[in-house]
This record gives structure tokens, sequence and C-alpha cells, in this order.
């Protein structure tokens, strides 16, 4: 009997397996954002974006039109192709690192103008290429390389909300949610909805995945399971936070 | 369309095939965790990455309700339910 992996039609075969850590979440948000892509029957007019962090891993990732950008800049380069190929599917895709931190600015005013793209951030509550560091999104109490007592409100703030943010900043149009890999079905669903979001020229769209990095927080596959399921949630509500039409849920 | 011919190993369950692509399999162990019936185990055959990779042991469990394949980050999974 001859089988294939069942890897969505928009995936680059020939760099599979692809250079994420084994366990690592952005192979699931990467698998839902392919079926959603397979799905719309859009491959062949998407522009894929990813920022610097991990998510560069993916450059070569998808069969489809892909540009690496600087640090936290993938929401205006994006933005950019947008505004001279109208035609096209412009999606964004960076860490939390990225979106929150050092690009905010981008993400904030990409959101205030209500540009018509889709951005996908991946909060895996670390900056994860360079070894670990406290990010924005690093809950309270957690430890990391820069935060080896864990991470203290008192000096360092409560993690940034950023669906949250989003939705506040963005007109009526916006579609914003948040999902995780611990459910890829509705994960894909809301990928989906800020995809078609974008196709029917309504607004900004943006979804944030919850998600693994086992290599730096140390964690075996019950424990990852167990922070993205029990940790993550206690800060990061999941759902459909904006959708055009209509105010949150 | 395949390009790649990745190595692989099939094992037949009561209710389903398993094929497991070992070619694929970074040894991750996430979808052990979520397999509802407990039926997935470390395999003596290894991954890419020179780790074991997983199969099914406890051949009457597998519902082939598809989890594992779902939840695995590098697709390396494929159930098929048996007529
Ligand atoms: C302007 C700039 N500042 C800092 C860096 C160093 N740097 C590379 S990756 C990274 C962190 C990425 O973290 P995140 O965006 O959360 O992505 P992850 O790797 O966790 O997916 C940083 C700070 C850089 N490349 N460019
Ligand atoms: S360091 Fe973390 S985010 Fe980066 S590939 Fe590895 S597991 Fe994924
Ligand atoms: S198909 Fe379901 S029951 Fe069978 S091994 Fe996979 S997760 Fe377990
Ligand atoms: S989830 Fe995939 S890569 Fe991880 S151990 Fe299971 S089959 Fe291997
Ligand atoms: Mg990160």
């Amino acid at each position: 009997m001859s089988v294939v992996p069942n890897m969505p039609k928009s995936w680059r075969e020939e760099t599979k397996p692809h250079k994420f850590c084994p366990g690592c979440g952005h192979g699931l948000v990467l698998k839902a954002l392919g079926e959603a892509i397979d799905e719309l029957a859009i491959q062949e007019k998407v522009v894929f974006g990813c920022d610097i962090g991990c998510s560069l891993l993916s450059w070569d990732f998808f069969n489809c039109d892909s540009v690496q950008t600087h640090h936290g800049r993938t929401t205006p380069v994006v933005t950019g192709v947008k505004r001279a190929r109208p035609d096209r599917i412009c999606i964004a895709y960076m860490g939390d690192g990225g979106g929150y931190a050092i690009g905010a600015q981008h993400l904030v005013n990409a959101a205030a103008r209500n540009e018509r793209i889709t951005a996908i951030l991946v909060n895996n509550c670390n900056y994860g290429m360079t070894g670990g560091q406290m990010a924005p999104t690093t809950l309270p109490g957690m430890k990391t390389q820069t935060s080896p007592y864990g991470r203290d409100t008192d000096s360092m703030g409560y993690p940034t909300q950023g669906p949250e943010m989003v939705a506040a900043i963005a007109r009526e149009g916006a579609y914003v949610a948040r999902g995780t890999v611990a459910n890829v079905r509705q994960l894909k669903r809301y990928i989906k909805s800020a995809l078609q979001n974008q196709i029917d020229g309504n607004g900004f769209s943006f979804v944030e995945a919850l998600s693994g990095c086992p290599t730096n927080w140390s964690t075996n596959a019950q424990k990852t399971w167990e922070f993205i399921e029990k940790e993550m949630p206690q800060y990061f509500k999941v759902g459909e936070i904006k959708t055009p039409g209509k105010k949150g849920e | 369309m395949t390009t790649n011919a990745y190595k692989m190993k099939q094992v037949e369950t009561t209710k389903s095939v398993f094929t497991i692509f070992t070619g694929l399999c970074k040894g991750c162990g996430l979808c052990i965790e979520k397999c509802p019936t407990k039926t997935l185990h470390w395999s003596d055959t290894l991954g890419v990455y020179g780790t074991p990779s997983v199969e099914p042991k406890e051949n009457d469990n597998c519902t082939a309700c598809g989890m594992c394949a779902l939840v695995c980050p590098d697709c390396a999974i494929v159930i098929e339910r048996k007529k």
C-alpha cells in the first residue's frame, strides 16, 4: 500500500522535515495555516512574510512567494506588498518578541490604519531563537534566562495582552482572535476567518496562537502540553475577540 | 505530489493501519501524550534525529481516531481506518 505524508498541499515538501525543534508549536501553527490556505484555494496569491526569531525558519516552508524581514518589521514589509499588489493575500508571520516588543509600533499602527493584511503571531512566552530570554508575554513567576528568579510583576509588569490591544485599536472591519496549538482545528478556523477577512477587504486581521517552545522551556511532552493548556490560558483567553459587524464574544 | 521518499514503518492494529514516517518523526512525544487510549509508545525504530519514533503497541486499543496525526507538528503519522 502506498501511503504519503498528509502534509498541506501548500507546504513545500522538499524542505521537510522542517527546521523547527522537536515538538515546537511553530510546526502546528504552520500546519493550520497551510490547511487554511489549501481550503481557501489561495496558494497562488499568497505572499508570506516571516520575521527574525524562530519564525524565520519558515522562509522556505511554503510553495508560496516568501520574504524574510528584519526583526519586528514583517508587518510593514507585508503592508507594502499589499499596497503595491492589492490582489495578493499578504501574511505577516512573527513571534511574540517580534510583534509585542521590537515590532509593537508596527503592529499597533497597522491595526490603527486597518491595513488589509493578516498578521499571525506565535506566543511562546519567550524569545525562542536567542535562547529563551524573557519576553513581554512571559508569565508572572516564570523563569527564563533573563528572569532566573521568575518574572517579577513589580519591576517587569504583566504579560502583554496582544489581541486585546489590537482589538481596542482596530476599527470596524477588523478580525482579531486568540487560538492555541492545543486545539488545531479551532486555530485553523480562526486563521481561515482572518484570511477570509482580508479576501473580503474588510480590514486588518490578527490571530495570536498560544504555542510551545519545549527547547527553552526545558519541558518533556507532558509538561509542554500542561504549560500550554493550563498555565498560559490563565493569562491569555482563547477565543474570537473582534469580528466584523459585531463586537467580541 | 511526492518528491521525497521518507523512511516509513507500518503497524496494523485491529481498527487501523498506522503509518509512521520515521524520516519525518523528531521524537517529540506530543502524540503519545494526546493518544486518548494510551496505546502509542516509543518505538525501537529511530526517527530522523536518531531518537525513538513511535508506534501503537496494544493493538486492540487504537480507535483510529487520528488525534496523534492531528497534533504531530511534522505530519509524520497517517492513520487509515480499516473498513
Ligand atoms: C533589531 C534586532 N534586535 C534583536 C535581534 C536579536 N534577536 C533575534 S531572534 C530574537 C528573539 C525572537 O523572539 P520571538 O520574536 O518571540 O520569536 P521566537 O523565536 O520565540 O519564535 C531576537 C531578540 C535581532 N535579530 N534584531
Ligand atoms: S527554540 Fe523554541 S520556538 Fe524556536 S524552534 Fe526550538 S522549540 Fe521552536
Ligand atoms: S489513532 Fe487515536 S487511538 Fe490510535 S494511536 Fe492515534 S491517537 Fe491513539
Ligand atoms: S508528534 Fe510527530 S514528530 Fe513528535 S513523536 Fe509523534 S510522530 Fe514523532
Ligand atoms: Mg517567542
